[in-house]
């Protein structure tokens, strides 16, 4: 018994020392976060956000192959200031937030780069999941950071666009992704 | 050019500003009035974007040609009209330039209202010129719908009056808008 009791404290002191080299742990703050993409219609940008999304993120600069960046979006949280234009992305052809209310990445590498990392992750968007690279710069702020970057992806990889929707004519096929999130220490 | 007796015809450039303005107001009516009815989709927005890049060459040309009309003297009334006619046909003339302004600038500010910007046959796009505002999108947009049937009422009476010289008057009015045509000599 008082065995057991000593190994339970030292698997903590262990767990923690090994937290303690490894990545430190982040959550998103929502609220300062953004995470935006641009799209292209009928020849024209427009951009929109999602405003419900959650971010995880283990994170730190020496311990790279620790780190890992994790993201779930709740599609039915789009915002591209237009009402017509959000009902008709939610809508089964686009998002189909109905089947596939949320979105997930998840790195799956992450290197250093000259400006700053870049990342592989798997994105899966209206099922479909596919690998799709980012560039990122991690800045720590106090006891949390911020983390801003960029991606580039194709929608119709992911079957964003069916029927009418399909054409790239209307809607561009590529939709570029920016997001700054305010990270916060994990309690 | 104060002492130069005013032309007898419209000069081909003035001839050029009219008619293609004219075919561009009535590709323009086909694809404002025809997309009002179509569901919000891909055809919908495809239509209306070739209703903007058309609008946009019509603000362009109306600015072009109110320059060239600012310089460049149009042959007087024909005689024998009634002060009633004169002022008719002038207040008609008036209204006409400012629609080919006012038109496309509600259009293109409901555009921007909206938050789709205008893009000129997708090679480049136009500045907005308001935020995104709905109450804005839909103030703008009754008034260049009814502005619509203003220019379809102004334009008929311009075409009708033409015709009534042409047919009734038997005077050069109609002709010297018209190209490959001669007047006769005015005495």
């Amino acid at each position: 018994m008082r065995n057991l009791y000593l190994a339970g404290i030292a698997a903590i002191l262990f767990g923690a020392a090994a937290a303690a080299a490894g990545a430190a742990s982040y959550t998103a703050d929502t609220e300062q976060s953004r995470l935006e993409f641009v799209g292209v219609q009928a020849g024209a940008e427009f951009k929109g956000v999602f405003h419900k999304f959650t971010a995880n993120v283990d994170f730190a600069p020496d311990a790279l192959a620790g780190s890992r960046i994790d993201v779930q979006i709740d599609m039915n949280s789009v915002d591209s200031k237009d009402k017509d234009r959000d009902t008709t992305i939610r809508s089964k052809d686009i998002f189909d937030v109905a089947h596939n209310p949320t979105a997930h990445y998840v790195t799956k590498t992450i290197t250093k780069t000259a400006a700053g990392y870049s990342a592989v992750g798997a994105l899966t968007l209206r099922g479909v999941t596919k690998d799709v690279p980012i560039d990122f710069q991690f800045v720590p702020a106090g006891a949390g950071a911020k983390l801003t970057g960029s991606a580039k992806l194709n929608r119709l990889d992911f079957g964003v666009g069916q029927g009418d929707w399909k054409s790239t004519e209307n809607v561009g096929d590529g939709v570029k992704i920016n997001f700054a999130l305010v990270l916060k220490p994990k309690t | 050019m104060p002492n130069q007796s005013p032309p007898t015809r419209y000069s081909a450039v003035a001839q050029a500003f009219h008619w293609i303005i004219a075919a561009l107001i009535v590709v323009q009516f086909t694809l404002g009035w025809t997309a009002q009815f179509l569901p919000i989709g891909a055809r919908k927005l495809a239509r209306l974007d070739w209703h903007k890049s058309f609008g946009m060459t019509i603000l362009t040309l109306a600015v072009l040609r109110l320059l060239w009309r600012l310089f460049n003297r149009p042959p007087e009334l024909p005689p024998g009209m009634t002060k009633f006619e004169r002022q008719a046909a002038r207040a008609n003339h008036v209204l006409i330039y400012v629609l080919l302004f006012v038109m496309p600038l509600t259009g293109w500010m409901m555009s921007s209202a909206k938050n789709y910007s205008v893009s000129w046959f997708h090679q480049f796009t136009w500045p907005n010129l308001v935020g995104p505002n709905e109450q804005a999108f839909n103030l703008l947009k009754s008034t260049h719908d009814t502005l619509s049937w203003l220019l379809f009422a102004v334009a008929l009476l311009h075409i009708l009056a033409a015709l009534k010289h042409h047919f009734w008057n038997k005077d050069d009015v109609l002709k010297r808008m018209l190209p490959f045509t001669k007047s006769e000599k005015r005495p």
